[in-house]
């Protein structure tokens, strides 16, 4: 499983980088961490004539705060994520998240960027993107736009990227105070992608529910917002039958498809159990039962 | 067929100037043009982790980056870690606690190990199983090699506790 | 010789094998380079059943580096066709072809070969083929392919079914019939592939001046292949040699003659330059003979107090394209129906088996063979009838195992066990995990909802078999012998010569255990070798747990011999009566004197320095012994494996909690190797049981082709494992050794499957089907919910 040849450019900066993939129109790719790439490359499902690299481009990568919120650069890579102070303590949910990412030797490579521009939609980073509304800043030959996360997950392996576009940085908005969060995902094996999973955040003012977030992992073509799940949940105290009812609500969200690992009823069955779990654990983070 | 790219790295200490094409991977980089064979190649998807090798520190498939990304990158394989004659404390606790047998998946297994290590407390078999996750092993069933990372593990926070003041 | 000194057999030495795969410099095939070397790639078949109209390799043969493009009709005069000959009744032998001629029969059967200057080039060329290809009948359901009138995979057969045998003894169905109880059903073990780290790869070089061939190998058999070759190639045996260097494991998988061994063989003869194939693990999951694949429909006839009356089964083994060289296609469905009645009193068995010819990838022996199929039913049945008659699961193994004074006890399909400790590591296993315990635990996490499931199985198999019975029955072949030489060479370094070729199982240290302690030196003073077939005149390798019996047997013959002229040696030497000389840690002394030779002293005597001994001597004795052994029959090895499992009621997750094993296992070597090789089993068994499966699509599309889908259990999924060593009597054979290795793969998968149907028992769930996945408990307990 040798991959295909192709020329080879290591970009100095963002604007050679999306000039580069202008100039070659759709036969280049851009190559950050490479974990998901260069398996297609190996199995020749890719060929494409021009590889750009992001590796050497300066200043593309780091964690800083912006707003109260974070601003992450395209080429974090999954450890830094996984080991930041800041990231643990403004969006423990992402934290958390990264644990599941698949291997230590795939996070010392992998990037956000990377993850997102992938699209997979069993991969935890986009649905991170999703549940926290994220903004994505995007760089092309046009210049600089930003696509919040609903906007940019387009369909199983496919965003609203021009050919020649790359994934600049991630802005991730400031969470409220009170606000409890969990993640759950179910997967074959440690470190697999997940057959489903589910991200809550759950922010609270005066008992009740000011904010409800539930982000839903490989059980659509992107990251799915079970948007009726969170309207149920809206404006309430905690009881159980709430609970009982986002649940259900999170699992006709859910628009899974059958294949080798497990079947959409399966699928859809999950996510009402994670769901459940999910939003119990946020609501008692939120409350300060747990941490 | 695309042209050669100069690059100039240090592998195990050594230092190298080689023209490579760019789509060589660097497993293969290690194993033929090097002639590091101790690099192993078991999946070409970075699954199995056999071809692990720390790149400036950090382990990494090597199946998954190409040569010529690596221009000015420290590497060290699993040939850096001790020899036939001096085995490395680790390399000497997988063979006390018999933690291999074909010996394939080993040098993959050891790197992360070596990582593992530096990286996380590996308080207790739980962790030091999900790190080790990333590494398939079919011969040992795991048992033994669990065994061996927990003994240097505890070796290792022993020394750790030792230098605190 | 003094019973005070510390035993070396079964002593916990660090093996010799360590320091070059631990340093990275053990020498792995695909390690191997040779000047001028050229390698290959295969364009291989996307249809699973295809006649071939055309093959275009205009474009490929000019793409950069290529230096040959050969399709079957390039070779069709170079080597002579392949067939798994076997005198068993109604079996249909195929016609194995290197690269496929007129059809296809499976995706991933090699149509042509590309070679050149690099693996990159090759494959390049290799996308630039195109063949046009004519789909015949889809014949992936192994059912659709066994029924009458369907399509032919194989034309000259006249038949899909190319194997069929029965066994039966007593009068079964009268047994039914008066049978208080009878609980049955169709099991379904699914496919698995052995998925060593290491990828087969072979590499070739034709000495153009000797005329003679040297074949470096990822394979478990180099005399097997050397034989294979010698044949196939019309090439005299001392001029062909296979070499098997380091490899990475096997399981069965490496056990073969692989298209790939020929053409690379033929393609460097041809050529005129070394020639490298390596499989990558795509080719792998989809070329690798795969294993496991059975249906099988069993009932069990039993009376009120749960004793067994009578079992019977018929058996339909899914057993891919091509009947595989040398074991035949039989070699798995055979076993399943030959140890089913297991390690169980059992008057009356019929038990019959066909193996259906499919296009889908050869099936091959894969650790535990039929064992795996056979347990996995026969624990079930076993565990069905318990609740059915509610009695405990372990209690109604006691009323069945043969007991002590039953041995020899001969099974329903003939086959003999001598004594064995079956109810003994059925006790051990109990006390180990604490079963009483275990049951109330169970109690009070059922009374709280939760699904705590115990499994028990216990088995028995025939390890280390000697010529009286076959691995595969009727061949032409010999697995029932193994020989060593020992020498002492003229500077007295001890090297030991086989023919089994060790590929993780530690022999270079056991074996050198054995004759350190028969011949009196130390374990790092013998040089083990093997894994060559120049070192032996026959040999057939390393598989069907075999080499610690019959290679440990040959190398304590050849070894005591050696010991014998030493010491008679060392009587001139010393001048002392051979009963008052001891051999012992490399020195030959006169017991109570300080007289003493090293063996080095000794050699250089008997060698080089002519006058020292009676010139007579050097033409009757030798230091050197070369002794095969054969034990004749097999010997029974048998063991009783418990795991205590959880499964999560809402996302189904199976998670282990305990694993235990109790086996008996004889005369241990190595207790670090042994237990070394329980390990893997049992992890090969958990991932049959709860993780791995080949998926073909109705196409015959292998759609588990990566390491993504075909999921193999890392460390995270493995529980720790806790195993009892029970010795019982020592077996009848030379060493007092049993064969072992492949008990894990053989209990896990019944172990378990027993211990989710505990777990659902509430539910009334009797899982019958491998591998558990949640996928299949969700459709298991929603149909359950339904029902209740």
């Amino acid at each position: 499983m040798k991959p295909p040849a192709f020329e080879y450019v290591a970009a100095g900066s963002v604007e050679e980088a999306v000039s580069l993939l202008a100039e070659h129109d759709g036969e280049a790719k851009v190559i950050a961490g490479g974990q998901s790439l260069v398996p297609m490359l190996n199995f020749r499902l890719l060929a494409p004539a021009v590889l750009v690299d992001l590796n050497r481009i300066p200043g593309l990568d780091g964690v800083s705060e912006q707003g109260g919120g974070l601003r992450i650069g395209a080429l974090t890579r999954h450890r830094t994520l996984e080991t930041s102070e800041i990231v643990k303590a403004r969006f423990p949910v992402l934290n958390a998240a990264m644990q599941f990412v698949a291997h230590l030797a795939i996070r010392n490579r992998g990037t956000i960027g990377g993850s997102l521009s992938h699209a997979d939609p069993a991969a935890e980073l986009p649905t991170m993107a999703v549940l926290l509304d994220a903004e994505i800043e995007v760089a092309g030959p046009k210049g600089e736009r930003v696509i919040a996360a609903q906007d940019f997950f387009e369909s199983a392996l496919s965003t609203t990227l021009e050919e020649d576009e790359i994934v600049t940085g991630v802005r991730l908005p400031a969470l409220a105070a009170q606000t409890g969060w969990a993640f759950e995902e179910f997967a074959r094996r440690s470190g697999d992608f997940g057959i489903a999973g589910v991200g809550v955040t759950v922010s609270l003012t005066d008992g009740k529910v000011a904010q409800a977030r539930v982000a839903l992992l490989g059980v659509g073509q992107t990251p799915i917002r079970a948007s009726a799940a969170e309207a149920v949940l809206l404006g309430k105290e905690r009881n159980l039958e709430l609970i009982a009812a986002a649940a259900e609500a999170a699992r006709q969200a859910a628009e899974p498809e059958d294949d080798l690992h497990g079947s959409a009823d399966y699928r859809r069955h999950l996510v009402g159990v994670l769901t459940r779990r999910a939003v119990e654990a946020a609501w008692r983070r939120a409350l300060g039962e747990v941490s | 067929m695309s042209d050669t790219l100069r690059i100039a790295l240090t592998v195990n200490g050594v230092r190298y100037e080689k023209d490579v094409e760019p789509r060589m991977l660097l497993a293969d980089f290690l194993r033929e043009t090097l002639g590091l064979t101790g690099t192993h190649i078991g999946c070409e998807h970075g699954v199995c982790g056999a071809c692990t090798v720390l790149l400036n520190g950090d382990s990494v498939r090597s199946c998954l980056t190409f040569a010529v990304q690596l221009d000015g990158a420290d590497i060290e394989t699993v040939e850096s870690l001790g020899t036939v004659e001096d085995l490395s404390p680790l390399q000497q606790a997988y063979r006390e606690h018999g933690a291999l047998q074909c010996g394939f998946c080993t040098p993959g297994m050891l790197i992360t190990s070596v990582d593992l290590l530096k990286k996380y407390p590996l308080a207790n078999d739980a962790e030091i199983r999900e790190g080790l996750s990333g590494n398939l092993c079919r011969c040992t069933g795991y048992e033994h090699i669990v065994d061996a990372v927990r003994a240097v593990a505890k070796a290792q926070a022993k020394t750790d506790e030792g230098d605190k003041p | 010789m003094s019973e005070t000194r510390p035993k070396i057999i079964g002593a916990r030495v660090q093996r010799v094998e360590d320091p070059r795969f631990l340093a990275g410099v053990g020498r792995f095939t695909d390690d191997l380079k040779r000047a001028g070397m050229l390698h290959v790639a295969f364009r291989r078949s996307d249809e699973s059943h295809a006649r071939i109209v055309d093959i275009d390799i205009s474009a490929a043969e000019t793409m950069p580096g290529v230096v040959a493009v050969v399709t079957a009709k390039d070779i069709v005069d170079a080597v002579r066709p392949v067939r798994a000959e076997s005198r068993m009744k109604n079996y249909h032998a195929t016609t194995n072809q290197p690269l496929a001629a007129e059809k296809v029969r499976y995706v991933g059967e090699a149509v042509v070969a590309v070679v050149a200057e690099s693996r990159y080039l090759a494959e390049d060329a290799a996308e630039q083929i195109v063949i046009e290809f004519e789909p015949l009948a889809e014949l992936t359901d192994p059912e659709v392919a066994a029924a009458d009138g369907a399509p032919l995979l194989h034309e000259e057969a006249g038949t899909n079914i190319i194997a069929l045998r029965e066994f039966e003894r007593g009068e079964v169905d009268d047994a039914f019939s008066a049978a208080a109880l009878t609980v049955g059903g169709r099991f379904r073990f699914r496919r698995k592939s052995p998925c060593a780290i290491e990828n087969r790869s072979y590499l070739a070089e034709y000495d153009q001046g000797k005329r003679s061939l040297t074949l470096h190998a990822t394979t478990q058999v180099p005399g097997i292949i050397r034989d294979a070759l010698a044949e196939a190639l019309d090439i005299p045996g001392h001029r062909v040699r296979v070499v098997a260097p380091d490899v990475g494991g096997g399981f069965g998988g490496k056990a073969s003659l692989y298209a790939e061994d020929l053409i690379v063989c033929l393609l460097a003869r041809k050529l005129g330059r070394p020639v490298k194939w390596t499989s990558d693990r795509l080719e792998d999951l989809m070329t690798t003979t795969q294993g496991f694949d059975e249906i099988v429909e069993a009932e069990l006839a039993l009376d009120s107090d749960g004793k067994f009356l009578a079992l019977r089964a018929d058996i339909l083994g899914d057993v891919g394209a091509y009947s595989i060289y040398p074991w035949t296609c039989t070699v798995e469905p055979v076993q399943v129906v030959s140890f089913l009645p297991g390690p169980y009193r059992l008057p009356c068995y019929r038990g019959k088996v066909r193996a259906v010819s499919t296009a889908k990838t050869p099936l091959g022996p894969y650790r535990g063979v039929g064992r795996p199929i056979s347990t996995f039913v026969m624990e079930r049945l076993v565990d069905m009838a318990a609740r059915r008659l509610a009695i405990d699961p372990a209690e109604i193994r006691v009323r069945n195992l043969v007991v002590e004074d039953e041995f020899p006890y001969k099974a329903g399909s003939g086959l003999v066990w001598d004594r064995s400790g079956f109810q003994e590591c059925l006790a051990a296993a109990r006390e180990k995990i604490d079963y009483e315990a275990l049951r109330q635990e169970q109690a009070k996490a059922r009374a709280a909802g939760r699904w705590f499931g115990i499994g028990i199985a216990s088995y028995a198999e025939l390890t280390g078999i000697g010529s009286r019975i076959a691995a595969a029955p009727g061949m032409a072949l010999n697995t029932g012998t193994e020989t060593s030489t020992v020498r002492v060479d003229s500077t007295g370094s001890v090297t030991a010569t086989f023919g089994i070729a060790s590929h993780g199982q530690g022999m270079e240290t056991s074996l050198a255990q054995v004759i350190a302690e028969e011949l009196g030196v130390r374990v790092e003073d013998v040089e083990v070798v093997h894994g060559d077939s120049d070192g032996q005149a026959h040999g057939t390798g390393t598989y069907a747990s075999r080499s610690a019996v019959l290679a440990g047997g040959a190398a304590t013959l050849s070894a005591r011999t050696v010991r014998e002229n030493v010491i008679e040696i060392a009587s001139h030497l010393l001048e002392a009566a051979p009963a008052d000389i001891d051999v012992a840690d490399g020195t030959i002394s006169v017991v109570g004197t300080d007289r003493r030779l090293s063996f080095r002293e000794l050699a250089r005597a008997f060698y080089s320095e002519v006058g020292r001994l009676p010139h007579e001597l050097r033409e009757t004795i030798a230091l050197e012994a070369t002794k095969t052994y054969d034990p004749f029959f097999g010997t029974t090895s048998s063991a009783t494996h418990i795991v205590a499992l959880e499964i999560d009621p809402e996302t189904y997750g199976v998670e282990l909690r305990r694993y235990v094993s109790a086996e008996d296992c004889g005369r241990i070597i190595n207790p670090l190797i042994v237990d070394g090789q329980v390990h893997g089993g049992v992890a090969q068994g958990i991932g049959a049981a709860l993780f791995e499966e080949v998926v073909h699509d109705e196409a015959g599309q292998v759609l588990t082709a990566s390491f993504v889908d075909y999921l193999v259990p890392t460390a995270a999924e493995i529980p720790s494992m806790e195993t009892v060593h029970v010795e019982t009597a020592r077996p009848n054979n030379v060493g007092g050794f049993r064969g072992m290795g492949e008990g894990g793969t053989i209990g896990a998968p019944a172990a378990i499957a027993n211990a989710v149907s505990d777990a659902l028992a509430p539910l009334d769930i009797e899982i019958d089907e491998l591998p558990i996945t949640p996928e299949r408990l969700f459709r298991l307990i929603e149909r359950a919910r339904k029902n209740q």
